[in-house]
């Protein structure tokens, strides 16, 4: 007799004639896979197509073919041999720098930063547009500068007005609305200002030693451009202490910055993908047990597991094909949006089309997950026996497949029946690792990425569990002294069918994604105010020559608002030519470019300096000439050199070979904190040295003492920490934004998979409220009833997420070395906020059941 | 004696896909107040539309009920809710236990909606008299359907209605089980004075009741005291 067999296409018939039945059902299943598909389809169509942006405006973001950037100006040498080079490269100097500005009249100044360039020149690519509309040309000269907006705005000034900067006045021109090469410049600490480099040089700022950033812009001939490499090879070698980089490059901070983000917001968007797969397999399960007779008919009538399980796996494959597809779609929004966060600080705005290598990774991860935990609720047709469901009411041994033969333990027992779904669970595991791993790019992330998610849902479920059973328990011992409506509402959330803890997890695990992000990012944020301890430095002086070190030593002691002395700095420009005796060519350094050797930052010291203490070797005696130096733990890890090891300096030509006498670490709050090298005065004081001070001021007359300082010395950079921070916190607030945009998909996950488990009840709470109205119960009671469901549901979901996120944050907090108190209000905000959220959802998903006409109910049964 | 079901030219039409369908055509008739009185008829006859109608679970295209005085057909929900749950006491076929509450939490249910105080004595009394005594605490999903429809039973009492509407209430369950629950519904009818409709398509059952009402196509097609009615 043959086999019976269902071929492919009559399970694809059947599989699309059961889903068109339950399509309502199946619509939440699609907004699951569409959710996390949507989240990781937008930020790597985004990603590519910012590189592509990138590409495409290369030369434009870069101004130029070529780029130089150093601290130091190039030697006349270098000049020379550049200009050797090819004498049909164009090159200009693009100078950058802070610096203090002011308007006349209004002595309080602030903290600009400064762009010099020639204007007849730069830039080679591009365009700088100015309002009023002009060039450059006629914009910028001696005696006039172009600002950003937000200068006017900060000094009450306007376009043909007049500012201060340095030692000199300068008209104020046009408004700069875009710069070709925003992106390649360093990062702008305060309000734009371009002017000249002559005009900057007759501002005296600077001077020798003063910070600054140089980049050398190099246009090459048409002719050559093909010849970038060849090109950029040879400025390599006129240019070792540079950073020469092409315009294939462009920002290679940037670049690197992209890479790191797309790859850490594909992870979190990987979390909303997860979640929402969780919600399809839930609804899978739950469909699959609406149509267990269907399928015990179907094995009844001769059909193999095999051969049923197709139906339900063709179901799942056009589930996470089609929610897939509407995820890419979805994607396209999230692709849209992502620029529009993060236009403050990228002004690039790509265009928002399908990217074909995105939408097909997308594509596959969608699927992927959708099948992957899609596993184990289809491995269970083959443990469901027809005769079972003959007598289905009265049997509920749950017909283990595992019982027959001998008697085991229901252990093995339930291990010998269920077997294949922790296969499956194993490799939900293993898929997720590699998928983590891809997009990371690192096995070793993507292996504690898929763990780490394991173990949180899995701590998620358990408290979940915890908290429900804790509440029925408490539930059953005060049933009957609770209002009814009340009683009535609880006991919702243990109706047959539901999944609750599931669900609870699910949504739990999104409130704690997104708790968690705000609650590090408060803190950190918090972290940046500065505090008004009498010994801790909150003003920072820059560029101080030694001619005017006394004098603002002395001016600051008049200062009725300075606390206790200023911390002064001094700093030697040399270069590492050596360590432990290995030239510094030869030196095998790991994260540490060869290049940073060129140019570094030596001060001196006597005393153990303020905020610092020696955690390895000792400080030497005051007075010692013996050259010595002190570094971090951080550098002599870069360095690969101990104490008593070596390091040899060249400054200003000479060769000073410092034994490393101490390791140090400092508590980054003091003006010694900066410093990278400390040797002895002795072996340092006889070499030119720019100063740093460092000084406490009262947080309320920070403005007076920047106001004195700078009417009295101009070209002296005066940095009000607490402005900083500000410019710093507001970056960090962006990047939380885009994070919490993120991390809110996965929020909405959970609601979608609250809505499906809700819609999934519908029929048994509709029959609930024609029986409640046949009773006599008004709508306002049934509706009562079920917003308490929804309001425990909310409020368990939110408490289980916020203690977790709590931990996580607390764990976190830790580990960064940064402030880690409990935030009740926000907690509690956030679990209330929950709760509404899952009531809001779960009205949506239960729409027109309290417009149900009972009869109609009652008429099918 | 007083009249406390009254129904008048009561029609109902209902759409079939693009076709209009009349359940009840045009039913009218009375019930004295605690009458028993048997609705019987073929499958699709009108029987269960017309016993929903009269609890006030669905609204006529045309004509009226009128529950102990109280007109139902213009109410609005909420009102008709406060008549359903202080007029009548509602036995289904298939149970309709709320499957989170207890049985006594069931059989409490009318009380909490409709009434004010402890309703818990009556309930426990109620539960006892039906033989649930030591399952009042149990899920309708630990007992049998007969259990079920007993605590369905002490539910549709617990207010002391003065009309029972009971929808195939022995449909469900086998001859003892079926058996008991009709005794109870009797004896509810004879001991309390409620006024009992039952539909039912069983002559046996039936033949319990003092009037019989049989519908054929949404119309009455006889109405007619039986032997316990003539009595």
């Amino acid at each position: 007799m043959a086999q019976a067999s269902l071929g492919w296409a009559t399970a694809a018939k059947i599989a699309w004639r059961d889903m068109r039945h339950s399509a309502g059902k199946f619509i939440f299943v699609l907004l699951s896979v569409a959710i996390g598909v949507a989240a990781i389809s937008g930020v790597r169509s985004f990603s590519q197509a910012f590189r592509q942006a990138l590409l495409l405006n290369a030369r434009n973001i870069m101004a130029a073919d070529l780029a130089a950037r150093m601290m130091e100006p190039p030697t006349q040498a270098e000049l020379d041999s550049i200009a050797k080079l090819q004498r049909r490269i164009a090159t200009t100097k693009v100078i950058e720098t802070v610096s203090m500005a002011n308007t006349p009249g209004d002595p309080y100044p602030i903290l600009v930063s400064l762009k010099a360039v020639d204007p007849a020149v730069y830039p080679f690519y591009g365009k700088v547009q100015l309002q009023p509309d002009e060039t450059l040309v006629s914009a910028l000269n001696d005696d006039s500068v172009a600002v950003g907006a937000d200068l006017l705005l900060r000094l009450h000034t306007d376009v043909g007005g007049r500012v201060r900067i340095g030692g000199r006045e300068f008209h104020i021109a046009a408004i700069i609305r875009s710069e070709p090469d925003q992106l390649s410049s360093s990062f702008a600490i305060g309000p734009r200002v371009l002017l000249t480099e002559h005009a900057l040089e007759l501002t005296t700022l600077l001077q020798p030693g003063s910070r600054r950033l140089e980049r050398i812009l190099f246009l090459l001939p048409v002719g050559l451009r093909d010849q970038v490499e060849s090109v950029k090879q040879k400025l390599i070698a006129i240019l070792p202490e540079a950073q020469v980089t092409d315009f294939e490059e462009t920002s290679p901070a940037l670049s690197q910055g992209l890479d790191r983000s797309t790859s850490m917001l594909s992870l979190l968007s990987l979390v909303a993908m997860v979640l929402g797969a969780l919600g399809v397999a839930t609804a899978m399960h739950g469909h699959m047990e609406q149509r267990l007779d269907t399928i015990a008919i179907m094995k009844s009538l001769g059909a193999r597991s095999g051969h049923v399980m197709r139906i339900f796996l063709l179901q799942t494959l056009t589930l996470g094909v089609l929610g897939s597809l509407l995820g890419i779609v979805g994607g396209l929004a999230v692709q849209a949006v992502l620029p529009t966060l993060m236009a403050r600080y990228i002004p690039l705005h790509p265009e928002v089309a399908l990217e074909f290598r995105a939408v097909l990774l997308s594509l596959a991860v969608g699927l992927m997950t959708t099948l992957l935990f899609t596993l184990p609720p289809l491995l269970r047709v083959r443990g469901i026996r027809p005769g079972l469901m003959l007598r289905r009411n009265v049997d509920t041994s749950g017909g283990d497949a595992g019982s027959k033969g001998k008697s085991l333990s229901p252990a093995v027992n339930h291990f010998r029946g269920h077997w294949p779904q922790y296969l499956a669970v194993l490799l939900i595991l293993v898929g997720l690792a590699v998928i983590a791993a891809f997009f990371s790019e690192s096995a070793m992330v993507g292996g504690w990425f898929a763990a780490g998610l394991a173990a949180i849902l899995l701590v998620m479920l358990g408290l979940s569990k915890l908290v429900l059973v804790t509440a029925r328990s408490l539930l059953e011992k005060t049933r009957l002294h609770l209002p009814s409506v009340v009683r009535q509402g609880l006991a919702n959330l243990y109706r047959p069918g539901n999944q609750t803890a599931s669900i609870l997890a699910v949504l739990g695990a999104g409130v704690m994604l997104i708790t968690t992000v705000f609650l590090v990012e408060q803190s950190v944020v918090k972290e940046m105010k500065l505090t008004s301890a009498p010994n801790q430095p909150n003003v920072f002086l820059v560029d101080i020559s030694p001619q005017e070190l006394d004098g603002v030593e002395h001016l600051l002691q008049q200062q009725k608002a300075v606390k206790g002395e200023m911390e002064a700095v001094p700093a030697v420009g040399g270069r590492i030519t050596a360590v432990n005796g290995v030239a510094a060519g030869q030196l095998k350094l790991e994260n540490f470019p060869k290049r940073m050797l060129q140019s570094v930052s030596l001060t001196w010291s006597d005393e153990l300096p303020k905020g610092t203490h020696v955690t390895k070797g000792k400080w030497w005696d005051a007075g010692t000439t013996m050259p010595q130096v002190a570094i971090g733990n951080g550098m002599a890890q870069r360095l690969n050199v101990k104490q008593g090891g070596t390091i040899t300096f060249n400054v200003e030509g000479q060769e000073l070979v410092a034994t490393v006498a101490a390791i140090i670490k400092s508590d980054g709050q003091h003006a010694f904190s900066r410093a990278e090298f400390i040797l002895p005065k002795g072996a340092l004081a006889a070499y030119p040295a720019t100063w740093y001070g460092a000084v406490h001021v009262d947080i309320d007359h920070v403005n007076d003492v920047q106001r004195v300082l700078y009417a009295a010395y101009p070209t002296v950079t005066i940095i009000n920490v607490a402005d900083v921070l500000e410019t710093v916190r507001g970056v960090v607030r962006q990047i939380a934004v885009v994070v919490e945009f993120l991390a809110g998909f996965s929020i909405f996950a959970g609601c979608v998979i609250l809505a499906a488990s809700i819609a999934g009840t519908r029929y048994k709470r509709i029959r609930e409220v024609v029986v409640l109205k046949a009773l006599g119960a008004t709508r306002t009671r049934i509706v009562a009833v079920f917003s308490i469901e929804f309001l425990v549901l909310g409020l368990v979901a939110g408490t289980a997420g916020v203690l977790l996120a709590n931990l996580l944050s607390w764990i976190l907090l830790i580990k960064m070395e940064a402030d880690h108190p409990t935030r009740w209000v926000v907690s509690i905000l956030a679990v209330l906020a929950t709760a509404l959220l899952a009531d809001f959802t779960g009205w949506i998903a239960s729409h027109r059941i309290l417009g149900q006409r009972p009869l109609e109910i009652l008429r099918e049964e | 004696m007083k009249t406390i079901i009254e129904v008048r030219a009561l029609t109902k039409t209902i759409q079939n896909g693009s076709r209009s369908v009349e359940i009840l055509k045009s039913v009218n008739f009375d019930v004295p107040a605690g009458q028993f009185v048997a609705i019987m008829g073929a499958s699709g006859s009108g029987k269960s539309t017309l016993l929903g109608l009269l609890a006030g679970l669905d609204s006529p295209t045309s004509g009226d009920v009128v529950l102990d005085g109280t007109s139902i057909g213009e109410l609005d929900e909420n009102k008709l809710a406060g008549v359903r749950g202080s007029k009548i006491g509602f036995v289904f076929q298939s149970y309709q236990l709320i499957p989170t509450l207890t049985a006594l939490e069931n059989v409490l249910l009318p009380h909490e909606l409709n009434a004010g105080g402890s309703g818990l004595a009556r309930a426990k009394s109620l539960l006892e008299d039906v033989g649930l005594a030591e399952r009042m605490h149990h899920y309708p999903v630990q007992m049998s359907g007969g259990e079920q429809q007993r605590v369905a039973l002490a539910r549709a009492f617990m207010l002391k209605p003065p009309i029972v509407l009971a929808d195939e209430p022995t449909g469900n369950l086998d001859s003892v089980n079926g058996r008991h629950v009709l005794d109870l519904l009797l004896s509810m009818n004879r001991n309390e004075g409620a006024t009992l409709v039952m539909v039912t398509h069983d002559a046996a059952i039936a033949s319990h009741a003092a009037r019989c009402i049989t519908l054929s196509d949404g119309v009455v097609i006889s109405d007619e005291l039986t032997a316990v009615g003539q009595q």
